[in-house]
Formats: structure tokens, C-alpha cells, sequence
């Protein structure tokens, strides 16, 4: 094998010229995939005048309709399971995963085949190998396993790679710290938050992971993983390097990762996906160094084509060509930066004010409701939401019991905290109502909380 | 686009002789064969597209 700092050295260091025109090509493929195999997509092109063969330069992109969050769940909800938007047979997949969605009963579901999922696999590669992972490392991950997908794809990668795969899944932090110790860990992947809890965890327990075999932190989940304090104290407390990682479970993994180089920011993967980033009231293009809103098109996962999603995450992209590391693929500096909507990351989840709600309007007995966002221990990002239940009659335990499992089995099991608040205690609202509160510090916060 | 070696072109031509056999010859494998034969395929397929070379889809394949 090549020793080599790139994963696909031809393309990671491809001149720009080159690398778009590539992005032509495949943007032609998918538009004539997506046109020909999924109806939904079909209209939206021919609606839109659009044709492979009339996509000559990425300006032609432009000419692509937006697709929105919003659009992918009204299909699945007028074509359940999986809405208008598969581009293959069911029988064709072999994995299933879902996210948490913004209505609160219906969660994002998506399919992948072999070859899909073998691709996911393939993109953290990129970010894996790209950030010093190499075969010789032991990779602890962890992570659930459940249907979230959360860090699935780099568990398959890190087989891929050839490094010795420990899956950290149905364990106490207790149990991951000391399996961390006991297995030689070299590489840690976790959110950031969690990794500031197992480090915590460690002190507790009398193990100094500074001093330890780990030299790299894999993050992935939250913004934190790129804001310079929560790095610097993660780093510190692992003696270990920290790269941050982004992806969704609309493209199936992630899209862009951080290199060992560590510019302050994360290079998008730009032979497997176009990344815009728009004006998110105009949806017009802003130039390199404006914020603005991700907007992305994936080449990858063919069994559910991606053209021109807009993801509601804040970035800035800067040049590529400033990065030592001598990729030219251009970054997101500072990584995500925060969201245009009131989406919340919680551990990872993603959880929107109004799935709550649909949740908690279910239960009549519930009167007015408060969602907290706080940071617990400083250095857990934790979730309650507060209820008035004013029937004095009201089975209240049963209420609490029922509404903490229902938005749990909605959030990928994600735990909240749910407490009777005293009648009349919550704020009312005449008009706009603001019923989330983050009182989250700088640490596993949103982006728009950087100091 | 950069041109691609002689042992990158070999492995184009695996993945297309796989594909092939996958494609023409399915009825005459074993389980064993047939699912080892569309594994290796979904990750071959990778490299045909990490070469540029426009592999296309393969869920007609069943991978």
C-alpha cells in the first residue's frame, strides 16, 4: 500500500478545475438517475426544465429545484414508510435507519443497499484516514447501535481499514472507559460531549487517559467538535488529538471531516457530493467567507437521490488551498456553525420544539409546557421538559411516565427529563410562542454560542 | 482526468468481469458464491468510482 496521507489521493488533491468538472459529470449521472428511476424527482426536473443533458457547468445546478426536510416528510407521510423518494425496490436493501423528524410521529427512514452501504463505509475512510487512522490502530466507538445511524458507517470503516474494531454499544461509561484502557484504545470515536463524560468518567475511576494509549478523538454529532474551547479541554483531558466530523442521515454518513493538518475547520468530500451554501431567505449563492445556509447534492447513495437538499445548517466556506495538508477540496471553517431553524442537537439527537410539542399536545391532561435545554456536570448537555397538569385528580406519575417514553421512542431513545411544574408557574404566550429554553453553557452548545 | 495505472486498470477489470458473471451467469452459483461474488462487487464498485469511471448503479445486481 502507499504511503500516502489521502484516502484517494487523486482525488483529494485534484486541481479545482478537474474536480468540477467531475462533479459535472456525476451531477449528469444523478440527474438522469434520479429522472428515470424516481417519479417524485422526475416531475420536479421536468417541472424545472431540467435534463442530464443539459447540465453543461455547475451554474446549471441553480436550475435544479430545492428540496426541504419539510417536502421529504410530507412524502412519507402521504406514502409510508419511506415516501416518493426510493430510486430502487425495497428488496434491493440491506440496512434501515431513521432520525428523529420535526412532527414528532413520524421519523425520517431511509434504505441503503450493499453498495450504498459499503460507499458509507467508504466516506468516513475519507475522514478516518485523512485525520492519521491507520490498519495498525484500535478503534473503540462509543455508540448505541441502534437504528440512529449515528457512527454505524465508521464501525464498517474502520473494518475496512483494517484496524481492530472494539464496538463500545450497551455499556455504562464505566464499562467503556475501562474497556478503553484494558483493550489499548488508539482512537476514541464519540460526540463531544460524551467524550468529556468518559474523561470525566476516568478521573473518577483513578485512570489517567492523558497518559494513556489514545491519541486521537474521532467526534461527530454536535457542533462542539469544532469549537475551539470544547476541542482545547477534550484534547487536554485525552492527551489525545481531536478531529471533528459531520454527516446526516439524509446522505447516510458524513460529508465532511477534519484533517490532521487541523486548519480550524472541516474539507468537504467534494468528489462525492456538491456542497452550495445559500442565503437562507433569498436561497442565492453567497461567496467564500459569507455565512450562509449548507445546501447539499450527493453522488453516493443511489438508492435515495439528494439533489439540492437544504440542510438549515450555518456554515462559512473558505478555500481549500489554505490547508497545509495539500488537499484541494475547500473547508467549512469553523465547521457547523449553528442552524437557520430551532433544531436543537442533544448527545446527537436531533430534536425540533414543535416534535415536542405534537407530542405533548397528545396528552390533555397537560395544560402549558416548557422545554430546558441545560448543561449538566458542565459538560453534559441534558434535556427536561416541564408540564402543568392543573386537574389536581390527574394520575400525574402516569402522565410523567407516559410523555418521558413517548418523546424518548420519538428521539431515538434519546432520554428526557419530565417534570410536573407548579400551575401557573410557566410563561404564557399571546403571539409567537417561546416555549424551548437553552440554558446550555459553551460546551456540547449550539453554534450561534461560541464566545 | 489523471490517467489511471496498469494495476488500477486490472482492478477495473475484475470489478467488470465480476459484474459480468453476476449479471449473465447468476443461475449457476451457489449461495455462498453468489453472495461473496455481490459483496466483493459493492466494494469494487468503490474503486471504479474512486477511478472515475462511471460505474453506474448496481441494484439490478442486487447490490
Amino acid at each position: 500500500m502507499k504511503d500516502t496521507p489521502y484516502w484517494n489521493p487523486r482525488h483529494e488533491t485534484m486541481p479545482r478545475e478537474e474536480l468540477e468538472a467531475l462533479q459535472v459529470r456525476k451531477l449528469r449521472n444523478l440527474v438522469e438517475w434520479a429522472g428515470t428511476q424516481v417519479p417524485f424527482h422526475a416531475k420536479r426536473l421536468s417541472d424545472a426544465g431540467v435534463t442530464a443533458d443539459s447540465i453543461e457547468s455547475l451554474d446549471d445546478l441553480q436550475r435544479i429545484p430545492f428540496f426541504t426536510r419539510d417536502e421529504w416528510m410530507g412524502g412519507q407521510l402521504e406514502q409510508p414508510p419511506y415516501g416518493p423518494i426510493l430510486a430502487a425496490p425495497e428488496e434491493a436493501a440491506i440496512r434501515y435507519h431513521m432520525t428523529s423528524g420535526t412532527t414528532g410521529r413520524t421519523p425520517i427512514r431511509v434504505l441503503d443497499s450493499m453498495k450504498d452501504w459499503e460507499w458509507i463505509a467508504e466516506m468516513w475512510c475519507y475522514g478516518l484516514w485523512g485525520f492519521g487512522v491507520r490498519p495498525i490502530d484500535r478503534v473503540f466507538i462509543a455508540f448505541g447501535y441502534a437504528t440512529f445511524i449515528g457512527f454505524w458507517g465508521l464501525h464498517y470503516a474502520s473494518e475496512k481499514m483494517g484496524c481492530l474494531t472494539l464496538p463500545g454499544g450497551a455499556m455504562t461509561t464505566e464499562q467503556r472507559v475501562r474497556t478503553i484502557e484494558e483493550m489499548g484504545a488508539t482512537v476514541v470515536a464519540s460526540t463531544p460531549t460524551y467524550a468529556l463524560r468518559m474523561a470525566q468518567e476516568a478521573r473518577a475511576l483513578g485512570i489517567d487517559l492523558a497518559s494513556g494509549p489514545v491519541e486521537r478523538l474521532i467526534l461527530s454529532g454536535e457542533p462542539a467538535g469544532s469549537i475551539p474551547a470544547t476541542k482545547k479541554l477534550i484534547e487536554e483531558q485525552w492527551g489525545a488529538k481531536a478531529g471533528d466530523t459531520a454527516g446526516m442521515t439524509e446522505l447516510g454518513t458524513i460529508m465532511v471531516f477534519e484533517c490532521e493538518a487541523q486548519p480550524g475547520g472541516t474539507h468537504i468530500i467534494e468528489d462525492h457530493y456538491i456542497e452550495e451554501v445559500v442565503d437562507p431567505e433569498t436561497g442565492e449563492p453567497v461567496g467564500y467567507g459569507e455565512q450562509g445556509e449548507r445546501v447539499v447534492t450527493s453522488f453516493g447513495r443511489g438508492f435515495i437521490p439528494v439533489l439540492r437538499y437544504r440542510t438549515r445548517d450555518l456554515v462559512v466556506k473558505v478555500p481549500g488551498a489554505g490547508c497545509a495538508c495539500g488537499r484541494t477540496f475547500d473547508i467549512y471553517d469553523g465547521g457547523i456553525r449553528g442552524r437557520v431553524d430551532d433544531m436543537k442537537l442533544v448527545r446527537g439527537t436531533n430534536v425540533y420544539p414543535r416534535a415536542v410539542e405534537a407530542i405533548v399536545r397528545e396528552i390533555p391532561e397537560i395544560d402549558e409546557f416548557q422545554i430546558r435545554l441545560y448543561t449538566a456536570e458542565g459538560i453534559r448537555d441534558e434535556i427536561e421538559v416541564l408540564v402543568e397538569v392543573p386537574d389536581e385528580g390527574a394520575d400525574v406519575d402516569g402522565i410523567l411516565a407516559r410523555l418521558g417514553k413517548e418523546l424518548a421512542g420519538a428521539h431515538e431513545s434519546l432520554r428526557f427529563g419530565v417534570r410536573q411544574a407548579e400551575t401557573g408557574s410557566l410563561p404564557r404566550f399571546e403571539l409567537k410562542a417561546k416555549r424551548l429554553v437553552d440554558e446550555r453553557e459553551l460546551i456540547g452548545g449550539e453554534g450561534e454560542k461560541r464566545g | 482526468m489523471a490517467e489511471i495505472g496498469e494495476a488500477q486498470r486490472e482492478l477495473a477489470e475484475i470489478y467488470e468481469r465480476l459484474k459480468a458473471v453476476l449479471q449473465e451467469r447468476r443461475g449457476e452459483l451457489a449461495p455462498y458464491e453468489e453472495r461473496n461474488a455481490l459483496k466483493a462487487l459493492a466494494a469494487l464498485w468503490q474503486v471504479a468510482n474512486g477511478l472515475d469511471l462511471d460505474p453506474g448503479q448496481l441494484y439490478d445486481s442486487g447490490a
